[in-house]
């Protein structure tokens, strides 16, 4: 059992495998079988492809605002792998690896980025939430999800994620006092990446962890390097096991660093020193699990050649893909605001399909005679 | 048949749709073992149990996103804020989520949850107990809401929020609750979301009323009964979504139109019915219409509060004044 | 006496139940002793005396439920105790519930609500009706469909709207509509002055026969009607000795033939009567009552009175003090044939300043004309004879009579200035000479 060794108010941080690649917590090295390895780590290589390439795309003006997640590929993607296909996700805004993983196209992705809802519509099998922007109130939904899990006896574990400077917000505690009080079969990962847009860690709490918030639920809590992927899926397993247990939910405070910017439109030279960002790429969690692999003879530098090179050919035919998919239709727009829309939203939308259709039919007849008898149906 | 109070019905159309609908599930703070300080949600959890009845901590955001996780992962959720003035603890759900789950995923998910709250003044309360709030939640797209005024109206509309596949917010004029009581079916009937009731039909002016303020106005005409004034009143029981084409008909027939209610005046609901009715039924006008509300004020504290809740006296002399207004 | 009565002690208790009395009739109490323990569904409240004074009868018994507003216990605060019997009153119970549902009996039937008082009563209101006869809103729209400015610009004109065509969209009220209406239904000038409606008796269509005026006749209607409802008229007659006049036109009538002009005496009085409008411009001027002015008119239209097959057309001679007496007689014959012909051109009979009516060739002598609004003056002129008349020098004389009856507005002419003018009138006339010496 690693939660209970491992107690965040005496500043105990779980690892296992450090960022030269070696296993320095033997005992707790868990047992996955290599197909999932090799999985993890090709998620985490096509996140980091992708992430890379929205910057790109956005610089070039091809993209609008992204968050990227540059660097906390491991925390995501090591949790995700300890889950079940029927456990739930409610990301934040910064998930992208973890939806990659529980079975989000990155097509999807690229379109929810790229500003149409259609990428949110996840396939029937994918229990995984749209990406949720006002923080904190993902946890909420995480806590009913569970809490819905329970009672109807479908054995899903919900796992939400909410970033440092997240843990200040009321719905954080709220959602978390409450899924608590009912022993929901929920985990909380804590991304703590360190900086909250341009706010630091220390400033968002006085708390010298964020792990130990846990002790004000009654829950267990634990800080893990959230850089080291076998350590966060040793750990999330553990949680997992226990929700489905129905002891309740647990606090996971994913140590790691956001390398990027906050989004595409933040710069954070501004409010933080190149050094600590090297010292951090030191550190990087897909470098090591490289090695990790490599030593285990399960990869290769010519496979990584490879690819790198899959990776890129596939991330760039599916943003082209997706900057050349129709923008969303009227229907798009409007239907979707009940299931069925009452008389005055349909009205609205009529009114205002007729406009278009009118101002259309003006401007075809203005480019060319042969349309001056164009009639509206 | 049986006489209920609004509060009976309520609690009758729990009883009957939890039963129907092992997947229906109530909670609130002392909602589940109390009943809820109301007694509205009383004997479903002796009936149902702690896991489908239960009470919350203090923690309406903490109540609502749950709600909202609940129904998206297969429950019939029936949250309940305590009282109306305290929904606002949990309105970032209300405004960013619960209407917006089945837009932002494309119909994948949906939100069939039932909000439920005390609503309205007239109890003589402490402050935050007496608002009618319903114009907050009627600017967020994607959420109904219905407020009865009778009994039997209460019952089969809540057995409609429930089976609604969408996010139905339930307003109870506490002021009614146990005000009178009315011949209410045993067995299940829908009232339905969407349509307003026509009270009482008249030629000279069309009354919009609705919650506590349908027995107010309802007075307000038999006073008027010895000056000839032959009234319509319409019971709105739904706002949104507004059933516009009834009352639009009635103002075509009659020319004249007066909405009462006890919300603040500006952007209470009646803008939105006028704005309608200015819309489809201008040329018909033979007055300006025009609305009776609670004023831009705080609702007072109990001494104060007759000043602000319109009473059938003010109601009658403005329909009066309608009707007389010449060209 | 002292009536304690049971309140509502917040948190919306309605009733409570007697546990224990604490004191019995004859007991003296002072203001803060308890008197009673009261069990409510929310707490056990001890009921504190608000008064000193002696106990004199107890309002429930031990077990019996009390109301809000029931009296608990009598104290007689005048020190001498009156033991009255204890009434045994019979406190009502709630009704106990007849439905079907899991809503438990006894005494907490009663939620608190924790804030407020709720209303509690056992009315019983109508039954709902929806299941039944789904009665349709009655909505056959009986309304004039019209906006707002429309609507009021009916009521400025006087127009009932209900009443009017409406040729817009689904039969529409517009404006010009409304104008229209109201210009057709006019029966008076403007809408600033309305006729008083009377309503007419009714005949035995039997015995008459229904004839429809034309549109002459309406004008002509609408006209005498206005004048005679605005301006408060007066007639000032005089005749006087023409003879000269006789004489003068005698003389001139075939040279005036030769140049095919009909000389009649009507041109002499033309003449006569723009030298006198120069001289009393009121004559020439209109009265505006709501603006409250005087508009003196730097033209004189010279309306001339012709009697046609359909009724009377009066056309007028613009700028009559600028023609000769030839002139005037040539335009006066002119518009008589065009008036008599209907060939007169709409200008022709506008903007006129003065009128003359000559009801002589009727053989007439003196009259009461109708001004011709918004004119402010009349002259009728009445047909020249020969009457014996004193002259200066005391002697019997025949002379050319020339009767004249002038009718003024008495809003702005009064009667001395219309002397005056009749006055100068009676110089030019009687002393054609002094026309000659005046004529520009």
């Amino acid at each position: 059992m690693i939660i209970s060794k491992y107690d965040p108010l005496k500043l105990e941080q779980f690892q296992v495998l450090d960022s030269e690649g070696n296993i320095v917590n033997p005992k707790f090295e868990p047992k996955i079988d290599d197909k999932t390895l090799l999985h993890m780590y090709k998620t985490m290589s096509l996140a980091r492809m992708a992430d890379i390439k929205a910057l790109q795309y956005q610089r070039q003006g091809r993209m609008l605002t992204y968050a990227p997640v540059q660097g906390q590929e491991a925390a995501q993607v090591g949790a995700m792998a300890a889950l079940e296909p029927q456990d739930w996700l409610s990301p934040a805004f910064r998930e992208f690896a973890a939806m990659l993983y529980k079975g989000v196209t990155l097509e999807q992705l690229y379109l929810y980025w790229y500003g149409n809802e259609i990428g949110s519509k996840f396939a029937d099998d994918v229990n995984v939430l749209p990406v949720n922007v006002p923080i904190g109130s993902q946890v909420g939904h995480a806590s009913g999800l569970a809490y819905a899990s329970k009672v109807l006896k479908k054995n899903q574990v919900a796992v939400t994620y909410i970033g440092d400077g997240g843990t200040s917000h009321g719905e954080f505690y709220e959602a978390m006092n409450f899924a608590t009080v009912f022993d929901a079969p929920m985990i909380t990962i804590i991304q703590n990446n360190q900086y909250a847009i341009s706010t630091p860690r220390h400033k968002a709490t006085k708390a010298k962890t964020l792990a130990q918030k846990a002790v004000a639920f009654g829950i267990p809590g634990i800080q893990v390097d959230g850089n080291d992927v076998l350590a966060m899926y040793a750990v999330t397993k553990e949680a997992a096991e226990r929700a489905r247990k129905g002891e309740g939910p647990t606090l996971i405070e994913a140590y790691t660093y956001r390398i990027g910017p906050h989004t595409t439109s933040d710069d954070p030279t501004i409010y933080r020193k190149d050094e600590e960002v090297e010292q951090w790429r030191l550190k990087d969690p897909i470098k090591r699990f490289r090695i990790y692999l490599t030593n285990k003879k399960l990869w290769s530098d010519a496979q990584e050649e490879q690819l790198q090179k899959e990776l890129e050919e596939y991330v760039t035919e599916t943003f082209k893909k997706v900057e050349n998919s129709d923008n969303p239709t009227i229907d798009d727009v409007f239907d979707y605001t009940f299931v069925n829309n009452p008389a005055d939203l349909i009205e609205q939308k009529e009114k205002y399909m007729k406009y278009l259709k009118q101002t259309f039919l003006q401007s075809l007849k203005e480019t060319s005679k042969a349309n001056k008898n164009l009639k509206e149906e | 048949m049986a006489e209920m109070t609004l509060l009976q019905a309520i609690n009758a159309a729990l009883f009957e749709q939890m039963r129907k609908d092992p997947t229906v599930v109530v909670f609130g703070e002392d909602a589940g073992f109390e009943g809820g300080v109301f007694r509205v949600t009383k004997g479903l959890q002796q009936e149902f149990g702690v896991d489908r009845v239960f009470d919350t901590p203090i923690s309406e955001a903490g109540i609502m996103g749950s709600a909202i996780g609940m129904a998206i992962n297969g429950l019939k959720p029936i949250a309940e804020m305590q009282f109306e003035g305290f929904m606002f603890n949990g309105f970032n759900q209300i405004a960013v989520h619960m209407g917006r789950m089945r837009n932002r995923s494309r119909g994948k998910y949906s939100v069939p949850m039932v909000l439920r709250m005390p609503w309205g003044g007239g109890i003589r309360a402490l402050e935050h107990h007496s608002e009618a709030v319903e114009s907050f939640i009627a600017h967020i797209p994607g959420i109904k809401i219905v407020i009865p005024s009778t009994p039997y109206d209460a019952k089969g509309l809540m057995a409609a929020a429930i089976q609604d596949p969408d996010p139905v917010v339930f307003f109870e004029p506490k002021k009614i609750y146990r005000a009178f009581k009315q011949e209410v079916p045993e067995t299940e009937y829908i009232v339905p979301i969407g349509k307003a009731r026509v009270v009482e039909q008249g030629k000279d002016i069309t009354v919009v009323a609705w919650g506590s303020m349908v027995r107010e106005v309802q007075t307000a005409i038999k006073s008027l009964e010895k000056d000839n004034i032959s009234v319509e009143l319409i019971d709105l029981r739904t706002i949104v979504p507004m059933d516009t084409e009834t009352i639009v008909n009635s103002v075509k027939k009659t020319g004249r139109l007066l909405v009462v209610h006890e919300a603040v005046r500006t952007l209470g609901f009646a803008t939105e019915i006028i704005t309608r009715v200015i819309e489809k039924a201008f040329l018909n006008l033979e007055a300006p219409p025009t609305r009776l509300t609670g004023f831009d004020i705080a609702v007072p504290l109990p001494r104060g509060e007759h000043h602000h809740m319109v009473d059938p006296k003010r109601i009658a002399f403005e329909i009066k004044q309608l009707v007389n207004y010449k060209v | 006496m002292y009536e304690f009565k049971f309140a509502d002690i917040g948190e919306g208790i309605h009733e409570g139940q007697i546990l224990k009395w604490l004191v019995k009739v004859g007991d003296s109490v002072k203001d803060g002793n308890s008197l009673v323990v009261v069990e409510t569904d929310k707490v056990n409240a001890d009921l504190p005396s608000p008064v000193s004074g002696v106990i004199t009868k107890l309002g429930a018994k031990v077990g019996e439920t009390i109301h809000v507003g029931d009296t608990l216990v009598w104290i007689d605060e005048s020190g001498s105790a009156s033991v009255s019997e204890q009434p045994s009153e019979e406190v009502e119970q709630p009704k106990a519930k007849p439905i079907a549902m899991a809503l438990s009996e006894g005494k907490e039937d009663n939620p608190a609500g924790v804030v407020g008082s709720i209303e509690v009563s056992d009315e019983v209101i109508a039954a709902s009706t929806e299941m039944m006869t789904d009665h349709q809103v009655d909505s056959s729209p009986t309304k004039v469909l019209a906006t707002p400015v429309a609507r009021k610009m009916a009521a400025d004109l006087g127009v009932d709207i209900t009443k009017v065509k409406g040729s817009g969209e689904s039969g529409r009220v517009m404006k010009e509509d409304i104008i229209k209406a109201a210009e057709s239904s006019k029966s008076t000038t403007g809408g600033a002055i309305t006729t008083p409606v009377i309503s007419m008796p009714t005949f035995n269509e039997r015995e008459v026969t229904r004839v429809k005026i034309t549109k002459l006749r309406k004008a002509v209607v609408n006209a005498m009607s206005v004048a005679n409802a605005i301006i408060p008229m007066t007639t000032l007659m005089d005749e006087f000795d023409v003879s000269a006049l006789v004489k003068l036109r005698d003389s001139q009538k075939e040279g005036a033939k030769q140049q095919g002009v009909k000389l009649t005496y009507l041109p002499f009085i033309a003449k006569a009567i723009t030298l006198a409008l120069r001289e009393y411009p009121i004559f020439n001027s209109s009265y505006d009552h709501e603006k409250e002015e005087i508009v003196f008119k730097s033209h004189i239209n010279l309306g001339i009175a012709v009697d046609t097959n359909d009724g009377l057309i009066v056309p007028n001679i613009k700028d009559a003090d600028g023609k000769t007496i030839l002139e005037l007689a040539q335009t006066i014959d002119k518009l008589a044939e065009q008036a008599r012909a209907r060939t007169l051109k709409l200008e022709e009979l506008q903007n006129g300043s003065f009128t003359i009516t000559n009801y002589g060739a009727f053989g007439m002598k003196f009259g009461t004309p109708v001004i011709k609004h918004p004119e402010v003056a009349i002259l009728g002129v009445g047909g020249i004879y020969k009457k014996p008349i004193v002259n200066d020098a005391g002697a019997i004389i025949i002379a050319d009579m020339l009767p004249l009856s002038l009718t003024i507005d008495h809003r702005i002419i009064d009667g001395a200035d219309g002397g005056r003018f009749l006055l100068r009138l009676k110089q030019y006339l009687s002393d054609p000479a002094s026309l000659l010496l005046r004529l520009k």
